[in-house]
């Protein structure tokens, strides 16, 4: 009889649909004619004239931006596989390709992360999470190619090392860098924008970065449970058709903060669970798999689950009741 | 002698609406320009108004029409009208023409006033027209451009 709990340190992931509507500039090969009117008299009779056309016609300015869309990632040491998103913009106006890069050896944190082999992924099914689903990036072969004002999501992944402590920060960085060129704003690449039409590097010089952040929060949770036998025969004796609640107290006593904390119990052998007999902190809890903090899960081994939060040790001692009989 | 200078005036007409158009008495151009930061000879930055062939956006546009008397009579009430194109947009305050009076339209050219004078409505209610609101510039000039004489009205704009 042993009670589990996950304390699960999980990203939790903002999507954000980056469509910055009109940053993106006039599309490229736009042409722009300008001709003036002049009207004047001339001995009394108003003549109207126009100019000349002065054209000018729109080429590619290449500009870049990367957003990181993670909050601070809570870590544990020796994690591996922890995932930051960002959203990398292309706010040029014409299409663009980019090469992407990861960088965990930055200064000015407590400690380096490790790239994961491969590092960098792509959001592919758009969740904003990490999952089996999304496809590595692989330099050279399925660089992004993004329209204009069009953005695509990555995650970049690192492994934390083993020797790290709590409340230590570990930097990651992502860059994007157009595939046309990049340099110096106004740096430019005759005959290789859309359509032919010169590149233009813009304000950004055609690359951009943008940090993300690991903290250390190996958080220490005190787990205690305790049993309490009621027999039909008003006694405390474990026999057949004897009653048992169990009381597990959860509480956090460190600094730190336990993210998607949830409790999980495994119903015991030649016991049955008591239906609606879920408390937590003395609030009772239904059954069912719904929108309330808890359930009784029959999907695989009997369990039950309750689903406790963002515990921190300001939130004090959590406690989840419930009962089975002996079979 | 009279045979050759007709046909130096034939190519000049020829050549004429390419660089400029010639008609009634007023000959008028205009150019589009932009800003290029250059190192001259000792090394120091310098910025030259160089043509504007082409443009990115966030770039700025500098235009500048020309306008000469060629004919021999004064021309009376000049008015030199710009529109601004959608894809452009006005800098506050870079319209000027010496002599002239400025005006902006905020409705395609229908109306002009004063920058100063011009509302939008927005929401039902009227609100002080802003430079992303002009349509159209006006240069109003206030004396007759004498024969042979040369003026000029300038403005700018960003390509958005």
């Amino acid at each position: 009889m042993s009670a589990q709990l996950q304390a699960t340190l999980c990203a939790c992931v903002f999507i954000i649909l980056c469509t910055t509507a009109g940053a993106v500039g006039t599309p490229v090969g736009t042409v722009i004619q300008n001709t003036a009117t002049v009207t004047f008299d001339l001995a009394g009779t108003p003549v109207t004239l126009q100019s000349n056309v002065a054209t000018i016609t729109v080429v590619e300015r290449i500009d870049v931006i990367v957003t990181r869309q993670s909050p601070q990632i809570l870590v544990a040491p020796g994690d591996t596989g922890r995932a930051i998103l960002f959203t990398v913009s292309n706010t040029g106006n014409g299409s663009e390709a980019f090469a992407l890069a990861i960088d965990s050896l930055i200064g000015g944190d407590d400690f380096d992360p490790v790239p994961a082999v491969p590092a960098i992924y792509f959001d592919t099914d758009a969740s904003g999470d990490f999952n089996i689903g999304d496809v590595a990036y692989n330099p050279g072969v399925n660089d992004p190619v993004l329209a204009a004002d069009a953005s695509q999501n990555f995650f970049i992944v690192n492994d934390i090392p083993a020797l790290v402590v709590n409340s230590q920060i570990g930097f990651s960085q992502l860059t994007a860098t157009a595939l046309t060129g990049s340099g110096a704003p106004g740096t430019e690449y005759p005959g290789q924008g859309d359509g032919g039409v010169d590149a233009v590097i813009g304000t950004t010089g055609g690359e951009d970065a943008d940090i993300g952040e690991y903290l250390v929060s190996d958080v220490v949770l005190n787990v205690v449970k305790s049993q309490l036998v009621s027999d039909p025969f008003g006694g405390t004796q474990p026999v057949p058709g004897a009653t048992i609640t169990y009381t597990v107290t959860v509480e956090v006593t460190s600094s730190g903060t336990a993210t998607a904390s949830v409790f999980s119990d495994l119903i015991p052998t030649y016991t049955s669970f008591v239906p609606a007999s879920i408390a937590l902190n003395a609030l009772a809890l239904t059954d069912a798999i719904d929108a309330d903090a808890g359930e009784y899960d029959t999907a695989g081994a009997p369990r039950v689950v309750v689903r406790l939060g963002d515990l921190t040790q300001a939130d004090g001692v959590q406690t989840v009741v419930f009962q089975v009989t002996i079979d | 002698m009279k045979y050759l200078m007709s046909a130096t005036l034939t190519l000049l007409l020829l050549s004429l609406p390419v660089a400029a158009q010639e008609q009634g008495s007023l000959n008028v151009m205009t150019t589009v320009q932009k800003e290029e930061v250059f190192v001259n000879d000792a090394g120091e930055s310098e910025t030259r108004l160089v043509p504007a062939n082409t443009v990115v956006p966030g770039e700025a546009v500098i235009y500048t029409i020309t306008f000469q008397n060629v004919g021999d009579e004064p021309a009376g009430n000049v008015v030199i009208t710009n529109p601004i194109a959608e894809t452009l947009s006005y800098v506050d305050g870079s319209a000027f023409g010496p002599g002239m009076q400025l005006q902006f339209s905020v409705d395609g050219g229908q109306n002009f006033a004063a920058a100063n004078a011009l509302t939008v409505e927005e929401d039902g209610t009227a609100r002080p027209a802003g430079p992303a609101d002009f349509t159209h510039i006006r240069w109003v000039m206030q004396n007759e451009l004498a024969v042979n004489a040369m003026a000029t009205a300038r403005f700018t704009a960003v390509l958005k």
